[in-house]
Parts: C-alpha cells; structure tokens; sequence
C-alpha cells in the first residue's frame, strides 16, 4: 500500500517541481532550478536535509570567497 | 507526507535566506493548455481496416517549459489515465517524428504519403487492399453466384473485378449527382455518363449493381448537361457560344443574352439547393450514425430526381434542341413558351404534380424577368433598353421620333410561328400597331405566349411613352416623375407581389404590410452598407451604386426564399380563390398591372395631346375649314371665286385664291390663316368636262404641326379636300339659284323688245300681244324650273351638311373625347372620314348616283347661265329639254334611293330621298 501511495505521489511529482521552486523563491534560498532538482533528487536517496544544507552554505562560501580572491588579483 | 516531503521542505527552511527582506515578484501564471478530446481521424477513417492507434494529432505545449520536462510529458492519449512507463517512450518519440504537427501541410512528401496510407484506401488504383467482410451468404452473393455461373457454364470465365465497398459507390454516386467529373465508377466520355464495367461489390450481383447504377448515371447525364449549360452562359467553359455564331474573340463585346442567363441563374439556384441536399447526405454517411444503403439515398432523393427529370425535358426543349443559328428572339421566346406550356402540362394533371408546378414556376418566374424588366422599362420610361435583340418588338433605329412615319414604322412586331420548322418571319413594317392582329390565323403559336393578350397594350403604351417622352422634351417641362422614380415598384415587382398574395391567400394579416415596410427599409439600408463595401472593394465609392445594388438584392432574395423554400405552394383548395387554373391566376397577376400602366400613359398622352398640342383645336379647324362649318368665313371666300367664275374671268390664279383665303380666313381665324393655303392643278383637259368640273383641282391644304399631323396625315387631308370639293359644287349650284333674280328674267324679256325688236323670236311682255302669253309660260317656267332646281339643290346641300356631317361630326368628337390611346384615335379618324366619304356618296359603287347629281347640278348652272345670259339666248325647246332632263334625273335618284332606303342599307339616305320625292311632280 505504502508503494502505491508513492507511485501516486510521484506521478504528482512533475507538478509538484514547479511548485517546489515557487516555494524556494518565495523563502529566497536561492536556489535555481537545477540545484533545486539535484537538492531533491538527494533528498530522495534519503540523504539528511540539514546536512545537505549546511554542505550547501559551505559551498556557497567557498565559491564566493574564490570570487573574492579572482577579484583582487584579477 | 513522506520523509521525503518533510527533508525537503527543511532543507529549503535551512537555506532560506530572510525572505522578509527580499522582495518577490510572483512568476506570471501560466495557465494549462486544456487537453482537446482530439478526434482520432486516423481511427475513423479506417472504416474497419488495421487497428492502429495513431498518436493524437496535436502535442498540447506548455509554454515556458524546459526541456527537461520534455522526457517527462508523455503524448496525450486518449484513453490514456494511468500513469504512462516510460519504456514505450522511444517508440512514441519515433511516431512523434512522423506525425505532422497540427497544420496539414500535405505539400509535404511524407505527410502526404501519411494521408495517403491512412486517410482511405485507395480503391481506384486497381491495387486495393482485400479488405475483410463477413462471411454471411447475403454479403458474399457476387462469389456466390459467380462460383454458380461458373459451375454451371463450362465457358465462364471469371473476370478480373475491382471490388467496392457500397459506402464507396453511394459516395461515388453523390459525387456525380452533385458534378463532380472525375470518378472512378462512373465515367464521363463526350457528355455520355458510363458505368465501368467492372466493379462488383459482394453482396450484388454484377449485372444487378450494373443496372442500379446505370440508372443513376443517367442522372448523371442530366446534371452534366445542366452544368455545361450553365458554364456556358456564365463564360467559364472554353467552347462557350452564346449566341449561336461562330464564337469571335472579342466575346466581352457581345451583348448579355439576358433570358437565358436569368434561366441559367434559376437553375444554378437550384443546383445549389440540390448540392446542399446532397452535401447532407453524405455527412450523414460520414457520421455513420444511422445505416445508409444505396436504395435508401436513391429512394431520399427520388423527388430530386424526378425533378432532374423534369429539368431535363424542359431545358432540352426549350435550349438544347433548338438550332445554333436561330435569333435570340426566337430563342427567348421558345424558351419561355415551353416553360409556360409545361407548367400548364403539368397544372393540369392536378395535385399530384404540385411540386414539379412549384418548380417549374418558380424556374418561369425567374427567367421572365428580363422581359418584363424589358417591357416594364419601354412602357414606363419609353426606352426599349435591348441590346442582345431578344424582345419580340425591336426598334427601328432608322426612323427617328419626330419623323412622319414615326407612329408606323418606328417599331416592328416579330411574330413566329412556333409550329412549323421552317420559320417564316413576318416583320410587319406597315402597322406595328395592328401588327398583332394581322397574324395569319393558320398559325396557332405565336411569340410569347403568355404576353399575346396584353401585347397590343404593350406596344401602345411603349410608343405613347416614347413619343410623351419625346414632346415633354421638346416642351422642356421638368419631368417630375423621374425624381420618384426609385420608389417606384418595377413591373416585376409588382407582379411578383401579387402572385404571392394570390398563391398564399389566408396566410397573411394586413398588418404585416407596416412592419413588412420597414423591415425593408432596415433590410436596406444593411444591404446597402454591405454593398457599398463591395464596391469599395474595387475602389468604388458611389452610394447610388450602392443602394441600387442593394435594392436588387433584396428583391431577388425576398421571393426567391420564401418562394423555393416550399412554403408557398398552389393553394387548390376549394375555398381559395385560387381554384381557378394556373393560367388565369398567372394572367390575373401579371395582366392588370400592365393594363394600369398602359391606360396610365396613353391617357398621358391624350392629355397632352389635347392640352399642349391642340389636337381637338386642329380638327375643329379641319372641319371649319374643309368642311365648310366655318359658314360665314368660307362664304365669303368661295362667294369671290363663284362670283369671279359667274363674270367669266380668271379664277384660276394662285395668288388671286389665297389671297382671297387669307382675307376670309384672317377676319375671325387670325391663327389660321397662316397654316391654310390653296393650289390649283389643271386637271387634264382631255375629256370634255362638264361645267361643274371647273372647279375641280382645287387643293386646300391646312398644315398641321407635329405631332398633330400623326392623327390628321397627309392621306386624310386628301381625303378631307374631295369632300370640300363636293361641297363646293354644291354651294356654287346653290350659289348660281340664290342670285338669280326674278325681275332680271322678266326685265331680259322686256329690255330686248326695247332695243332690238326684229330679232326676237319670242314675244315681248308689256304690251300684251298674243305673243306676250309664251313669254309669260317662258318665264313661268323658269321660275317652276328653277324653283324645283332650288329645291332639289337645297335638299341635298341640307342633307348633306345637316344628316350627314353635323351629326358625324357630333359623333366623331363624342369619341375623340373617349379615346384611350392614339391608335385608338387615328383609326376614330379614320372612320370618320370615310363615313363622310361614304355618305357624300363619293364611293365608287355609288358613282352613278354621282353622277346623276353632278348632272343635275350641272343642269343648275347652265341654267343660271341661261338665267344671267336673258331671255334671247334659249329658246321652250331647250327650256324643256332641261326640265325632262331634270325630271328624269330627279326620277332616277328618287327611285334609286328609295329603293336603297326600302332595302334598309343607308338608312341615312331616308331623309334625302324624302325630301327629293317631295319635290317630284305629282303625275
């Protein structure tokens, strides 16, 4: 039963994407679409939420203190 | 909710990002494309044939979708709920590729070759599928009687067969029934509709499929004859030859032959509603919603086709079988004559025709109306407007309208007999007017039947309008009709209207006619605007145009609708008035309105002839003149001539006699005399001429202006101048005794006694000798003599100017006042004056009552002569011999006219002979 429930949820999903990403816009996260589609996809394969956020603030910094370096030296 | 649901949701918590202080711009909506419940044509086309579930035709898009979602959005089926797995998607993907997208761009190479795959099976390329049907007896009888024929004729052979579906040949069939050329079960060749001979279905036999559709093609036939008819008088066929010549380059210039094409355009008309019938048919098929078999869409259209029929007959009398070179007259009547007589045919068999009546009617309406527009346009505006020369009456260009011969020879009348093959054509030159009746009687068939009653109306009011027209131009009056002339109900119209009111007698309220007035005027002024956008479609910008053409519209539309859409049919009911035939409800409605115009305009015509012209003036001057009525005036001018004659001098000059004329004339005829004049010709001397011959030669003319001079000619004037020469005569007989005086006898008797004595052979008076007694009877008799000449002259010139032209001429202006219409009242004339020519006993089978008066008269004269000359000139015996004479004269008429009197011939004559026989001696 549990397998059909998902079966039903997921053939929701499609539509549900679109939804997911008004979602992200309106709390800001900044995600764009393809992010937010990998973020799912992870969060499918069960990995842990806040975990993956926190990674994800990590990587942002990351990338913007790359930036930062490129624009003093560039 | 899953976990899944709820990691989700906390990881985009973990990223959000103060979204209080962000703004956010809400994405536009994009609304979902609603899925159309597309109809799978590719299923239904295949009537049966490989199931193959095609892919819907139209992909709904989603806007602004990426393409990944692109994996994710299977094709919309149908039938399609659940879920689609995705492993049939490269298959799908495949048939995406062949499927055209939504716009059928059959241009396309592999699209095309789609349609043709799928669309219908190609059953005339010779290599159809064998396509499944069931196995039942019923439905494979062609196999079975063939296996029949060939177990049972040892020299059967089967033959090669294409194999139809029914569906296919009741479409072939509607085909052909609504024109179309190229089919494959039928086949066109030289306008002969053939069936192809080898097409079978399975559950007919061949020859039984054979015969069906032989019936059909033959309908077939008729739609295709029709057809090229019609091409034909529209243009659009290549060999197209209206007008029975050689067909010349330059077709533009030839004028429309305009029967035929109102004839064409009923039948195109009719072509269209049959089409549309047809068109019916076959969605109905397409629809398959109710089982369709050949015998039912023949039996549906069976009234169709008896009316293809009776089209048939109709059009192959009245157009087809006529001979190329015949003139458009001819042929416009022909064809309106078979029209008319087959209505008839057909009226007369009673209701079961009622709607071949309908049809034909309707066909009659439509293709008479150029010619009652032709003959509605010469009767109300006097132009005979007919360039292709197909009105029975052709003007005569050569005679102008204000030329002598105008009246005559201005139109002439085109009768044709219709019975015989080798037409005659009497063109009547003489008389357009008695044209009509100068047709030989042997002919029953005359041209346009239907008008033959009312033609004579016609042509008079067509050239009292012509010659009305021609004198308001000359007077320059304004022609305030003309302004009203938009308003004005064309002949047709008039007629069409009243064929409605007569065939829907009881159907509808008088208070339509109101609301039915402004409906029009709305209905017009929209048709107007629409018209004029037409026109500007072209770059015309005229509202007249346009509301002219608008007015036409509705006209054509508002009859023809409510008349072919068979609401109205021939009421024969017994308590309509329209039990009558068709023939009289027919002339009944067309008749009158024609009748009213024709009184209408010749009245018009009489007016202004007797108002403007003066034509009742000028025949009282004729008379006046002529006749002598004007007494006192023509008195003093003969008086001079007789007086100038009684002196033995010259009379004959012509300046002596008018100038004698002008004086008389001029003192109470000022206006006149400039128009009278007279001439004298010397007739020929050779035989001895009496006395009272004198004056003959004497030619009074009066000159009568036009268009006067069409009632009063040249030919009555003659006439009117023998008359005024017998009057004449008489007047100088009466003339001769009225101035004898009595004492210049007696004065001649005694003068020459007093101044010749010897000489004298008779004795003289005073002294009374014995020979003063013969002098005394001498004298005695002359005075009997010439007191029996008296009378006789006086009873005579009495009768004459009393019975006979007092009373005529009362009679005559009573019916000029009556007089409908200037035929009417030339021929009014022309009774007259030969009633007046008769009565003077001028006719040559009275000439010898003539003569005895010119005799007698003659006698008066010498007498007067004698009188004037004296005594001494004559001896008893001549005395005598003039009283026989005048005896057996007097004897003669007496008897002669007494005996016409008793024989009750010229009852006129009573009088004359009464008074003559009183003055006969009692002996």
């Amino acid at each position: 039963m549990f397998k059909i429930i998902l079966y039903i949820l997921m053939a929701e999903f499609p539509v549900a994407t679109r939804v997911l990403f008004e979602i992200s816009r309106i709390l800001n996260t900044g995600l764009d679409m393809e992010t937010l589609s990998i973020c799912v996809r992870l969060c499918e394969q069960g990995i842990n939420p806040e975990a993956l956020s926190s990674v994800i603030k990590e990587l942002r910094k990351a990338t913007e203190a790359l930036k930062a370096a490129e624009n003093m030296t560039g | 909710k899953t976990d899944i649901h709820y990691s989700i949701l906390s990881l985009l918590l973990c990223l959000s990002d103060s979204p209080s202080n962000t703004t956010y711009v809400e994405k536009p909506r994009d609304k979902e494309v609603e899925k159309e419940e597309e109809f799978d044509w590719g299923k239904y086309l295949m009537e049966g044939e490989e199931i193959y579930f095609g892919p819907g035709v139209d992909t709904p898009d989603w806007s602004g979708e990426s393409e990944e979602e692109e994996d994710t959005q299977p094709l919309s089926r149908e039938d399609s709920g659940i879920q689609v797995d995705r492993t049939p998607l490269e298959d799908q993907d495949l048939n995406k590729k062949t499927v055209p997208n939504a716009s059928w761009k059959v241009g396309e190479p592999d699209a095309r070759s789609w349609l043709e795959q799928h669309v219908v099976p190609q059953y005339w390329t010779g290599r159809a599928p064998r396509f499944s049907h069931s196995l039942h007896l019923h439905s494979n009888l062609a196999a079975v009687w063939d296996h029949q024929l060939y177990t049972s004729d040892p020299l059967y052979v089967p033959e090669e067969r294409t194999l139809v579906t029914e569906t296919q040949v009741i479409r072939e069939t509607l085909w052909l029934l609504s024109g179309v050329k190229k089919l494959f079960i039928f086949q066109l060749n030289d306008g002969k509709v053939a069936v192809r001979n080898d097409i079978i279905v399975t559950h007919l036999t061949h020859n039984c499929l054979r015969s069906v559709l032989e019936q059909i093609a033959a309908y077939g036939q008729v739609v295709f004859r029709l057809q090229k008819f019609i091409d034909e008088v529209m243009g659009h066929s290549p060999e197209s030859i209206m007008h029975g010549t050689v067909s010349t380059p330059k077709k533009t210039t030839e004028a429309p032959f305009r029967t035929y094409q109102a004839f064409m355009w009923a039948l195109y008309k009719y072509f269209i509603s049959f089409k549309e019938e047809l068109t019916e048919i076959e969605k109905c098929i397409i629809n398959k919603d109710k089982t369709v078999t050949l015998s039912i869409v023949i039996d549906k259209l069976s009234p169709r086709l008896a009316q293809l029929k009776v089209l048939h007959k109709v059009f192959s009398t009245g157009v087809a079988e006529v001979p190329p070179d015949t003139r458009n007259v001819v042929r416009a009547s022909h064809l309106l004559n078979t029209l008319y007589k087959a209505i008839l045919e057909y009226d007369s068999v009673g209701e079961a025709s009622e709607q071949t009546v309908s049809l034909l009617f309707s066909l009659w309406v439509e293709t008479v109306r150029p010619y009652l527009q032709t003959v509605d346009e010469w009767i109300v505006h006097g132009n005979l407007f007919d360039p292709a020369k197909e009105f029975i009456i052709q003007r005569n260009k050569n005679v102008p309208v204000n030329h002598r011969d105008f009246w005559y020879a201005t139109y002439t009348l085109y009768s044709v007999s219709e019975k015989t093959e080798n037409e005659e054509k009497m063109s009547d030159n003489a008389s357009a007017s008695s044209g009509s009746d100068q047709a030989p009687s042997s002919r029953q068939h005359t041209m346009v039947s239907f008008l033959k009653p009312v033609l004579k109306q016609i042509i008079m009011a067509g050239k009292s309008m012509q010659l009305l027209k021609n004198l308001q131009c000359k007077d320059g009056t304004p022609q305030q009709a003309a302004s009203r002339d938009a308003e004005r109900k064309s002949l047709y119209t008039l007629f069409l209207e009243s064929v409605q009111s007569r065939l829907r007698h009881g159907e509808e309220s008088v208070s339509d006619t109101i609301t039915e007035q402004q409906a029009t005027k709305q209905s017009l002024i929209k048709m107007q605007s629409i018209a004029e956008r037409h026109l500007e479609l072209d770059d015309v910008h005229d509202p007249l145009l346009a509301i002219n053409f608008a007015r036409l519209y509705l006209e054509q539309s508002d009859f023809h609708e409510k008349f072919t859409g068979g609401d109205v049919c021939v009421d024969r009911s017994s308590e309509s008035v329209t039990c009558q035939t068709f023939e009289l409800t027919l002339r009944s409605c067309l008749y009158p309105h024609i009748d009213k115009q024709y009184l209408e305009c010749c009245g018009n015509l009489m007016q202004t002839l007797k108002k403007d012209y003066r034509l009742v003036e000028y025949l009282q001057a004729m008379r006046n003149f002529f006749l002598l009525e004007a007494g006192d005036t023509m008195y003093d001018f003969y008086t001079s001539i007789f007086d100038k004659i009684r002196e033995k001098e010259t009379w004959q000059n012509v300046a002596f006699l008018n100038v004698q004329l002008q004086e008389a004339v001029g003192q109470r005829y000022p206006e006149d005399s400039a128009r009278l004049s007279i001439s004298f010709e010397s007739v020929d001397t050779a035989k001895k001429k009496l006395p009272v011959h004198t004056l003959d030669g004497l030619t009074l003319s009066y000159k009568v202006p036009w268009p006067v001079d069409i009632v009063i000619s040249l030919e009555c004037q003659k006439i009117y101048n023998q008359v005024f020469l017998l009057l004449l005569q008489i007047k100088w007989a009466k003339y001769s005794l009225d101035v004898l005086r009595f004492d210049e006898l007696v004065c001649a008797a005694e003068s020459p006694q007093i101044k010749e004595g010897a000489s004298l052979e008779q004795g003289m008076r005073p002294p009374l000798g014995p020979q003063s007694e013969s002098i005394k009877q001498q004298i005695h008799r002359m005075f009997l003599l010439r007191v029996k000449l008296m009378h006789f002259v006086n009873s005579l010139h009495n009768y004459i100017m009393t019975r006979i032209l007092h009373s005529t001429g009362l009679e005559f202006q009573h019916q000029v006042e009556e007089a409908k219409d200037l035929d009417q009242l030339i021929k009014i004339h022309y009774r007259y004056l030969s009633t007046i020519h008769d009565r003077c006993l001028l006719r040559e089978k009275v000439s010898f009552v003539k003569e005895a008066i010119m005799k007698v008269l003659n006698l008066v004269l010498m007498f007067a002569d004698r009188w004037q000359a004296g005594l001494r000139a004559w001896k008893m015996e001549s005395i005598e011999k003039m009283e026989s004479d005048f005896k057996n004269c007097h004897m003669f008429l007496v008897t002669v006219l007494n005996k016409a009197v008793c024989r009750g011939s010229f009852p006129h004559l009573e009088s004359l002979a009464l008074s003559l026989m009183a003055g006969m001696e009692q002996s």
